[in-house]
């Protein structure tokens, strides 16, 4: 099948030689990704039941279910869902981003036993999320667990009850998952330091900046492409996160820690409405455009600027 | 722009759409290669236009997914002494055995899991030539897998199920094999008790094998009971007089995990058919009674007064079932509403101090009504071994796996031939207890469809996590009325 062409210095003659190779992955990914996303598109307008062979066009009216059910005085699953990935989402982009970027900073100033700490401090990162779960529902555990036992023996009469508390639940959650986190943006972040030139920050110094002067405007701008890329990471993660909250709570209790993804789950494979858990898919796949292309395009007329 | 960046820029939109189309998908069907011999009815013309019907062997090897054509020209002399090339179109419907059985089972819990195991290879050391390929799935996803499996092609053969409406789902849309005839040839028309047959058919045929039924009741230590003399309640009033006296003495009166929701539906059904009969209750569940019925909001008030008396436990919703059961197991909560099940995990010195009662009557005039779900198999109707799957439940319907079953599993058998010697005194409390039963349902997540139960346990979840809010009881309750119009009243 190869084409062996003599390299000859002419006109750029359309070569579809690249697009030959290219069509073997393009056919994957147009069965695997782009027709199940329009297929996921379809099933949101529809009131299939993921068993029935016909699927009955109702419009859109499994987004008015969702969004109409918001707003009430007792929660909805779905608002719930929203305002916690959302919630996640924010606290992911900020809290353990920014403890990454300095456990990467202190432990990048040559500190004796730095490669132990980073390595602790990644550890994480290596377990899968279920197992993170499972630790961490023992953690929190209010009688056989971690916290609350030492808390009591410290002398607290009512230590709270972290995963049954609807307000607590979901920050429990996500300190799991930034505690997972944050080894691994730190180090992305270490990785990224090991680039700036220590000239420039030598400079810096003789020209007298002081350590936060020489990080705000050296450091942190040199290290602008890892940020782009923690953050994207960060909200990708946030929003497809799933295990978790699946492993420790279930979205209990009564949905207080629920997600879309937990939530899209239960509706098509528990209640058998694939059209209502499609349309939840579309609201998460929306939000995530929303961020990934605002993100996207800010970089892109940055670098254009360049 | 960098060249970097926009390798990035199409790597983050793959990885988002990845993350969207990752709910599709399921199991790949296998192709199975077959050699088997085939009786083929061929119908050919001659020539000479005589049409002749005959039986030939044919050694055929073909891959088979589920229905194949065959096109073959073969040499075939004929009695008629005319020597003719014949083209011969062969349809074969194949429905000939596929080896090896597939069995997916919930049995995850490791007691059953192990009886389930010891089943599997008994059935394999009888039947050497047509063994079992078993898996076993957590019981939790289990309940969501199975819509998987039944949809898939080639299904598992044998699947563990619930009777009642979660099983009634699938039949009626078609995805269940018919077995009366395992029913007929077994005689289990006989042997199984009518009630058993009643949940096992739909228009006269049967779709399920009931294999094994358990009594819910209040759990509780003996010891603990004695200690602080209590006598097992008998009425609601004895109940929180007991809850009274456990919290006063700094026990837990009562251990619940909440953290999968349906250990909490058994305190509604429960309360519910003690307050307005079993009737009403199985209605409800049914959907031909309102929520918004007061007596439904009777029940959640009558709930309220186990708060009222600190009966439960503090933080349910952080454990699973299996870990409320430590504090029991402790010395440090004395009962525990649940299934028979529950002694598959109580630790053994602690299962000698166990015992159950009844739960208590709330209202003396009302019939009593239980929940002793029935579980049991069925066959999905895309069955690639539909008579070996008929083989494994005609085994494990029968009377040596089910006496096995009472003996390692205590659970309750079906069939009715199962030595009642073998009853331990408490299984045959247990039966007692079903007995003096008025009327008998399968459970709050069985008995209704599985979208009503999800609402409805969402709603008792709410309930729970503050039960004195009566604003938000009303939403509750309105929440379900409303799942449950749309559910039941669109259906007729």
């Amino acid at each position: 099948m190869a084409v062996t062409s003599p390299p000859i210095k002419t006109k750029p003659k359309f070569d579809f030689t690249p697009y030959l190779f290219l069509i073997g992955p393009l056919t994957l990914y147009l069965v695997w990704i782009i027709a199940p996303m329009f297929y996921s598109f379809y099933l949101s307008t529809t009131d299939w039941d993921g068993i029935s062979p016909d699927a009955k066009y109702i419009g859109l009216s499994n987004f008015e279910t969702l969004f109409g059910s918001m707003g009430k005085r007792r929660t909805s699953p779905f608002e719930y869902a929203l305002v916690n990935n959302l919630k996640w989402l924010l606290t992911f982009i900020t809290i353990p981003v920014a403890m990454g970027l300095g456990l990467a900073i202190v432990l990048n100033q040559n500190v004796k036993g730095d490669r132990f700490f980073k390595m602790g401090i990644f550890l994480p990162q290596v377990l899968s999320l279920p197992v993170i779960g499972l630790i961490w529902a023992w953690v929190y555990n209010p009688r056989d667990g971690f916290i609350n036992p030492l808390l009591t023996s410290l002398g607290l009469a009512d230590p709270p009850s972290w995963l049954s508390d609807k307000e607590l639940v979901i920050w429990a959650v996500i300190f799991a998952a930034a505690w997972r986190q944050i080894g691994y943006i730190m180090i992305l972040y270490v990785a990224g330091l090991k680039n700036v030139d220590i000239r420039l920050l030598e400079a810096a110094k003789l020209d007298g900046a002081n350590a936060w002067q020489s990080f705000r405007h050296i450091t942190f701008p040199l290290l602008a492409p890892v940020t782009t890329i923690v953050v994207v990471i960060s909200v990708i993660d946030s929003l497809r996160s799933f295990d978790l909250v699946w492993v420790m709570t279930k979205g209990g209790p009564a949905n207080a820690s629920t997600v879309l993804a937990v939530l899209m789950y239960i509706q098509a494979f528990n209640n058998y409405k694939m059209g209502l858990g499609a349309a939840t898919a579309v609201v998460l796949f929306m939000i995530s455009l929303v961020f990934i292309v605002g993100y996207l395009w800010r970089i892109m007329k940055d670098e254009m600027e360049y | 722009m960098s060249n970097f960046s926009k390798k990035f820029a199409v790597l983050v939109v793959i990885a988002t759409l990845a993350l969207i189309a990752a709910q599709c998908g399921g199991p790949t069907p296998t192709p199975v290669t077959i050699v088997e011999t085939v009786e083929v009815e061929v119908e050919k013309i001659v020539e000479k236009e005589v049409t002749v019907v005959e039986t030939v062997e044919v050694e055929v090897e073909k891959i088979v997914e589920k229905e194949v054509t065959v096109v073959e020209t073969v040499e075939v002399e004929v009695e008629k002494e005319v020597e003719v090339e014949v083209i011969k179109e062969v349809e074969v419907e194949v429905v000939k055995e596929v080896r090896p059985i597939i069995y997916n089972s919930y049995n995850s819990d490791p007691g059953p899991r192990a009886f389930d195991e010891k089943m599997v290879a008994l059935f394999n050391e009888q039947n050497p030539d047509n063994p079992l390929d078993h898996s076993v799935v957590q019981h939790e996803d289990f309940k969501q897998a199975i819509r998987a499996y039944l949809v898939a092609d080639p299904a598992p053969d044998v699947m563990t199920w619930f009777a009642g409406n979660r099983g009634r789902f699938f039949i009626d849309r078609g995805l269940i094999m018919d077995i009366s005839d395992v029913w007929e040839e077994e005689g289990w028309n006989e042997d199984y008790p009518k009630g058993f047959r009643a949940m096992s058919e739909v228009d006269g045929k049967a779709y399920f094998v009931p294999s094994n039924w358990y009594w819910w009741a209040v759990f509780y230590r003996k010891s603990i009971f004695e200690e602080h003399g209590i006598a097992p309640p008998e009425t609601w009033d004895d109940m929180l007089a007991a809850c009274d006296t456990l919290d006063g003495a700094g026990l837990i009166p009562i251990t619940i995990g909440t953290k999968f929701r349906w250990t909490a539906a058994a305190w509604f059904d429960y309360i519910n058919m003690r307050l307005n009969g079993p009737e009403f209750h199985l209605n409800l569940m049914l959907g031909n009674e309102s929520y918004d019925d007061p007596r439904v909001k009777a029940t959640f008030m009558k709930w309220q007064e186990l708060f009222d008396h600190k009966c439960f436990i503090d933080d349910a919703a952080a454990y699973s079932w299996q870990e409320a059961i430590d504090p029991l197991a402790q010395g440090d909560a004395a009962m525990y509403l649940m299934g028979q099940f529950i002694m598959d995990s109580v630790p053994e010195d602690v299962a000698d101090d166990m015992d159950f009662f009844r739960f208590p009557i709330i209202d003396p005039d009302m019939p009593i009504g239980e929940d002793a779900p029935t579980d049991g198999y069925f066959m999905s109707v895309n069955a690639q071994n539909p008579d070996g799957g008929k083989d494994f439940l005609r085994f494990i319907g029968g009377v040596e796996a089910q006496s096995m079953m009472v003996e390692d599993l205590g659970r309750l058998p079906v069939h009715t031939g199962v030595d009642q010697e073998l009853f331990t005194p408490m299984q045959q409390k247990g039966i007692e207890l079903i007995q003096g039963a008025d009327l008998v349902v399968q459970f709050f997540d069985r008995d209704t469809t599985p979208e009503m139960a999800d609402v409805g346990m969402n709603g008792l979840m709410d309930f729970w996590a503050d039960p004195y809010d009566e604003d938000l009881l009303d939403e509750i309750i309105l929440d379900l009325e409303a799942t449950r119009a749309e559910i039941f009243d669109s259906a007729e």
